[in-house]
């Protein structure tokens, strides 16, 4: 999806590497054993995440498996179990309303893309939302909200933000224990905070060629597609304080068999993703990371 | 109660050495500083307890040269930093209770209830905004609330904090990275010699306080 969420690759363990791949080859088989082959493309980073951080302390069962992708040499995928199962249905879910909203809101030859891809996915979309009824209500809910500030031109960063936010902060309601839940639901709400505030700051300067919304171009005055560097310190300092959030409802999560991917992802790969964004060489590194790791 | 030793996260025949390492990290990791103002603030000092009892017991039962047990923070600790003082009207002063006991949707009904928006109005607001994670605002609000009434410690603490980027636990070793940019380890340790001159101030001291134990 937006793949601002992932490990640093150099910083893991080998065996961390090959669950992490495996984690990553099982959501993608799962989509395509529960929604079909249409539905692999949706398989995405942050879904891998959180199948990692909602597992439960049961033990991980990997098992050799070919695809369309590797179909010679069979690679170890994390066999079906409820957390990633769990995270089809969302990726599902949330893939589908994004696609929707590009076939509504994008440009010409993008948004008939979108649209196609939108009737493939229908009878996915609506497995994966009659069996996450929550979910589904959540992002349909959240994204028309959106929509309305986005019509606006709304400048409050916080409150545009807040949508995406409350829409991963929704996934917690699928975790049992209550203070767990809690700890997710915080969680969850400033990771969804930090990959909106990315995704704008990525995509402000075509966003003002284009002319389409972006909530730093009203919340900010950017010159030449860029932040003032008063404003993205300032902006960047209100991320710290969101990773900070993010990190201590971490502490409160318990431990489970991802910790060490998590913990890397969390304390390393965000603000990588971060400095990569600030720095503009984001969408060449997301290239090379693709090209490199084979997944 | 829990098993203490899988409280810390050692086995029972961990050396003394050990588990006091053990409860150091997860006495970092806790630590009310890392939940200023944080919505699971209640949480974390839950934690902190347990972590408490746990090497207490560890150290009593071990009965090591008169059981100096120590632990990290202690009852007047953990709540500072969450409990706001009580000034101003009675309004402002109910306002504060639900801000404390995470009940932001009232308290935000009686702030626009307001008419008047003088400088606390506007400093309680951004305490609703922060304990919801809307930090851009909360910054916003805290500013407007300094620039009023500069002369306020507590405005000013809290833009200054806004502005410094917070704390947060980090791992030992090699994950210091922060999201300005800088290094996480560095602010650490600014953040520490800071905290050791409030110390100071006080008559304490806090670096060798941590050095010695």
């Amino acid at each position: 999806m937006y793949g601002y969420v992932r490990p640093v690759k150099g910083e893991l363990k080998v065996s961390e590497f090959e669950r992490f791949q495996g984690v990553y080859c099982g959501l993608c088989h799962e989509l395509a054993r529960k929604f079909g082959f249409f539905s692999r493309f949706l398989v995405n980073y942050d879904f891998t995440f959180l199948a990692m951080l909602l597992a439960g302390d049961e033990p991980v069962a990997m098992c050799p498996r070919r695809c369309p992708a590797h179909p010679v040499r069979k690679r170890a995928c994390l066999e079906s179990c409820q957390s990633l199962s769990l995270a089809a249905d969302m990726t599902v879910v949330l893939g589908w309303w994004k696609l929707a909203d590009g076939a509504k809101d994008g440009k010409f030859p993008a948004s008939v893309g979108c649209r196609l891809a939108c009737l493939a996915l229908k009878r996915a979309y609506d497995r994966a939302a009659a069996r996450q009824p929550q979910f589904a209500a959540a992002v349909e809910e959240n994204l028309a909200a959106l929509q309305t500030l986005e019509r606006e031109k709304c400048a409050n960063l916080d409150a545009a933000a807040d949508k995406f936010a409350s829409i991963l902060r929704s996934i917690s309601g699928c975790v049992a224990d209550p203070a767990r839940q809690r700890a997710a639901g915080e969680l969850l709400y400033h990771l969804g905070r930090i990959i909106y505030i990315l995704d704008a700051a990525d995509d402000l300067a075509e966003d003002i060629k284009t002319n389409s919304y972006n909530p730093l171009r009203y919340r900010f005055q950017p010159v030449n597609g860029r932040l003032s560097p008063e404003d993205e310190k300032l902006l960047r300092t209100g991320l710290q304080h969101s990773h900070n959030a993010l990190v201590s409802a971490y502490a409160l999560m318990g431990e489970n068999a991802y910790g060490g991917i998590l913990s890397n992802t969390i304390y390393l790969g965000l603000p990588a993703a971060t400095q990569a964004v600030f720095a503009g060489t984001w969408n060449a590194s997301a290239k090379i990371h693709r090209k490199r790791s084979n997944l | 109660m829990n098993d203490p030793y899988s409280v810390l996260g050692v086995s029972p025949s961990a050396s003394d050495e050990e588990v006091k390492k053990a409860y150091r990290d997860l006495a970092r990791k806790y630590h009310p500083d890392n939940y200023h103002d944080n919505p699971l603030a209640d949480l974390a000092s839950e934690k902190m307890k347990e972590i408490n009892e746990a090497y207490d017991t560890i150290t009593k039962s071990r009965e090591h040269g008169g059981g100096s047990s120590y632990s990290y923070g202690g009852g007047a600790y953990q709540s500072a930093g969450q409990s706001r003082s009580a000034s101003g009207s009675a309004q402002y002063v109910r306002i504060r209770n639900l801000i404390n006991a995470n009940d932001l949707a009232q308290a935000e009904a009686m702030l626009n209830a307001i008419g008047n928006h003088d400088a606390e109005w506007y400093y309680l607001m951004g305490s609703v905004y922060w304990r919801r994670g809307w930090m851009d605002q909360a910054g916003q609000y805290y500013r407007t609330a300094a620039t009023m009434d500069p002369s306020n410690p507590e405005y000013r603490n809290a833009v200054q904090y806004m502005n410094q980027g917070g704390q947060a636990y980090r791992p030992a070793g090699g994950m210091g990275m922060d999201m300005t940019g800088g290094d996480a380890a560095c602010n650490m340790c600014q953040n520490l010699i800071c905290a050791d001159c409030c110390c100071e101030a006080m008559g304490g001291n806090l670096i060798p306080c941590i050095g010695c134990r």
